[in-house]
């Protein structure tokens, strides 16, 4: 299974009155949201609001979504739209430069200018990367050649147990203790 | 809860399709929201959330506003249902007829007997009199002259108020 079949079931599931298969794309896919619309979107206080307004725009969109493109594709086209329609309700045109759905995946958001970023929240940020990154760097090497080539290199379990020369079900077994250590010294973190 | 972790972890690589497994994924807040922390360490190692507020968490929000949206579409048609009360009870509308009918009935009579002293010969007088309310129909001529006494105008007039009276009550008791 990849992740547009992993979209089109949950897809389906809604389709068919599960809602809580929404809530699971939304975790899913808000973080992606909110990287695009920091392109869009100077103001980082604004960008919750408009990325509910995005994850709204589709839940009510989905009778509509007939799977002939890819789930995030279309979730980019909406939250381009969704961001050009918040700057002319703020009286502000789109930046000169655009971005395509292709480039969608591999769009890094770093560089767009914020106007009023939280340095509160740009300093959390900076805490809960650093936690990660020292986690993996702290792991066994199986578990941080898992789980790097996994997030990374986006390599399937078939991938990674070829170049690691062990079975799948080890690779599954590593990544998922390589994730359990970070989400450990992570929870506290987000909780509070 | 391990063995669920577990396969949270396959289900966001995409390597697990177990509709159960699913399932008891979307049934589980808890393990919804190890969803979100997962998917959240990608997220960073790609460095795919700079600049972001890493507490940003707005599944309850759009979930809650959706809930509240599906709400509100089915207080809407409750809300419009008294629009629909143009549709009138069977016991007032046949109310209705029964007083129109009524009125009917006493100006047919009431004509028939004012008419009754006119005629030449009451053998013949037919059954439903079609004469106006004026007492006789005249040709319509600039030279004609009234033909009704004082007394034909003043019983027409009454007649006339009794008929607006109970035209006035028709209205009132319509929707």
């Amino acid at each position: 299974m990849n992740e547009r079949e992993l979209d089109l079931q949950l897809i389906q599931r809604i389709q068919n009155g599960e809602q809580q298969a929404f809530a699971l794309l939304v975790r899913k896919y808000q973080t992606r949201v909110a990287n695009i619309l920091t392109r869009y979107v100077r103001s980082s206080g604004d960008i919750p609001d408009v990325s509910q307004e995005v994850f709204i725009k589709v839940y009510k969109s989905l009778p509509n979504f007939r799977g002939d493109s890819a789930f995030y594709t279309w979730l980019f086209r909406i939250t381009v739209n969704t961001a050009k329609n918040y700057l002319t309700s703020q009286s502000r045109r789109p930046p000169a430069s655009d971005i395509d759905a292709e480039e969608a995946d591999s769009y890094d958001g770093s560089g767009a200018l914020k106007d009023d970023a939280n340095p509160e929240a740009i300093l959390h940020s900076q805490e809960v990367k650093q936690v990660i990154l020292k986690v993996i760097g702290d792991l066994p090497d199986e578990l941080k050649s898992a789980i790097t080539l996994r997030e990374l290199e986006g390599m399937s379990y078939d991938e990674i147990a070829q170049i690691e020369n062990c079975p799948i079900g080890t690779v599954r077994s590593r990544i998922f203790r390589a994730r359990e250590a970070i989400d450990k010294q992570l929870k506290p973190l987000l909780e509070n | 809860m391990k063995e669920y972790s577990q396969d949270l972890s396959s289900l966001m690589d995409n390597e697990l399709g177990d509709k159960e497994v699913i399932n008891t994924i979307l049934d589980d807040t808890v393990l919804q929201k190890q969803f979100s922390r997962y998917q959240l360490i990608g997220d960073v190692l790609r460095d795919e959330s700079n600049g972001l507020d890493l507490r940003m968490d707005i599944t309850d929000n759009v979930m809650a506003a959706i809930a509240n949206e599906k709400q509100d579409d089915y207080v809407a048609p409750l809300a419009a249902a008294p629009e629909k009360s143009n549709v009138v009870p069977f016991m007032k509308r046949f109310g209705q007829y029964a007083i129109a009918a009524s009125v009917a009935g006493v100006v047919v009579v009431s004509s028939l007997m004012v008419n009754q002293g006119s005629s030449t010969d009451p053998s013949v007088a037919p059954v439903l009199n079609t004469v106006p309310f004026g007492g006789a129909a005249a040709p319509v001529s600039l030279q004609a002259t009234p033909l009704q006494s004082e007394n034909e105008i003043k019983e027409r007039n009454e007649r006339v108020e009794a008929l607006l009276k109970d035209h006035q009550l028709q209205l009132q008791t319509q929707p």
